[in-house]
């Protein structure tokens, strides 16, 4: 190797330790700048995204109407087809109404915001929300759905914030059973092999009493994330372990469907 | 010159796009991560000095896409990437003759690997910070799958790559390593 690229090589090996060096809030400010720079791009992809995914349900119905209605004629697909789309916009109406009317009932300030994108790595449940600090979100606030609890901002920029999912493992919230003094933290898992994984919530008495079924909610302790009283998940299993008991927890949010969430800015 | 361009330009196209693509059921929810293989095309393609500009770049978008911060807890912080397509990139220059004379083959295998090597260490740091570490069927599909994707994906880039013309016209040509 040549002396200069030898150089070249430490240069840049040192420009990696620099920014290595940086502390969580440069890192925090930096990614908050890319995701400033990127907010079009960002923005376009999700735009693009979501055309496909319409143009992807349209082709499946069709598909579907193929299949079951081959004898049909042309004038009854149009209808059939007509009819489709106004049973599409019916459920995105009912779908809205529906968020409209948790967001007047709920005791919190909310933020109404839609999913943007989704973390691309392999080791991390996030996903991108089109609000940031422009719309007053802030670091460190819960984000929920009328369904339950979905996760916390982490780095908020202008126009986007990401949101750290509870099926994170990272992502650990103070939870209380429902019916009983059981309390422990929830918390997802580090690898799954689906969207919508379960949750596991541990440090509870190993003789618990826990059925199936039970709900589970935020503790709310003070100095948290999450205030209480929101609905994380339905126990589906409980485990005594050696020292503690463990309960699995189906999630109550529907995590493979995310599209309107909740910024939680405070109480009202 | 063009050739470059691109690859600095597809390289943020692509980590923006990765993160409209679902994950692949059949591969245990595993991603599709193509910024290595696009990497590995400009580490046998480009100058030592060009290279490590793409490496430094590509490490620092990479970092940013995927800078994972909780409260005051980064989980593998900012740099990390860029010392990895660095020392990526160092190794690869050598095998730059045998990709020039054609052997497309070299930078599939690049890419495979530099793809499960980014996805091991990736792994390894994140079961140091969290203090634990285990192995099942899951894990492996998600270092697995990604980089048999890359490797299948790799003469696409490699065939899309050498279609774009190396520099502008009137200029002289390539500009990496010589025999």
């Amino acid at each position: 190797m040549k002396k200069l690229h030898l150089i070249l090589l430490g240069a840049a090996v040192l420009i990696a330790v620099v920014f290595l060096s940086f502390s969580s809030e440069r890192m925090r400010s930096w990614q908050s700048g890319y995701l400033r720079v990127s907010s079009p791009a960002l923005q376009a992809g999700s735009a693009i995204s979501g055309q496909v995914a319409k143009l992807q349900k349209g082709l499946k119905t069709l598909d579907q109407l193929e299949e079951e209605n081959a004898v049909l004629t042309a004038q009854n697909n149009e209808l059939r087809a007509a009819s489709q789309l106004s049973g599409d916009l019916a459920s995105e109406n009912q779908r809205l109404r529906s968020a409209l009317d948790y967001r007047e009932r709920s005791a919190f300030k909310l933020l109404p915001a839609q999913i943007m994108s989704r973390d691309a790595s392999s080791w991390w449940n996030t996903v991108k929300i089109n609000r940031g600090f422009a719309a007053s979100v802030d670091a460190a606030q819960p984000v929920l759905t009328a369904d339950g609890l979905v996760g916390r901002t982490t780095t908020v920029s202008k126009d986007i914030s990401i949101i750290l999912l509870l099926t994170d493992e990272n992502c650990q919230v103070a939870a209380r059973v429902e019916g009983t003094n059981e309390q422990g933290i929830l918390s997802g898992q580090r690898v799954t092999g689906n969207a919508s994984p379960e949750l596991v919530l541990n440090f509870l008495n190993r003789d618990a009493n826990l059925q199936p079924g039970m709900k589970v909610f935020t503790a709310g302790v003070s100095g948290a994330v999450f205030p209480a009283g929101i609905l994380l998940g339905v126990i589906k299993e409980f485990r005594a372990r050696e020292l503690d008991g463990q309960a699995i927890v189906e999630p109550a949010a529907d995590f493979a469907r995310l599209e309107d969430v909740f910024v939680v800015l405070g109480s009202k | 010159m063009i050739r470059g361009i691109a690859l600095f330009a597809s390289i943020y196209l692509v980590l923006v796009a990765q993160e409209f693509i679902p994950p692949l059921p059949f591969l245990g929810g595993a991603h599709l991560i193509l910024v290595p293989v696009l990497f590995c095309y400009g580490a046998l393609w480009l100058s030592f000095p060009v290279m490590l500009g793409l490496a430094l770049f590509t490490g620092l978008l990479s970092d940013l896409a995927f800078l994972h911060v909780v409260g005051d807890r980064v989980e593998i912080g900012l740099g990390w990437s860029m010392l990895f397509y660095v020392l990526l990139g160092t190794a690869l220059q050598p095998l730059q003759p045998l990709f020039r004379e054609g052997r497309w083959e070299v930078h599939c295998l690049a890419a495979g690997a530099a793809t499960l090597s980014l996805l091991l260490l990736q792994y390894i740091m994140v079961c140091l910070r969290r203090g634990s570490f285990f192995f099942d069927w899951t894990v492996f599909w998600h270092l697995a799958g990604p980089s048999v994707l890359a490797l299948l994906l790799a003469p696409v880039v490699y065939l899309f790559f050498s279609l774009l013309p190396a520099s502008a016209p009137g200029r002289r040509r390539g500009g990496g390593l010589t025999r």
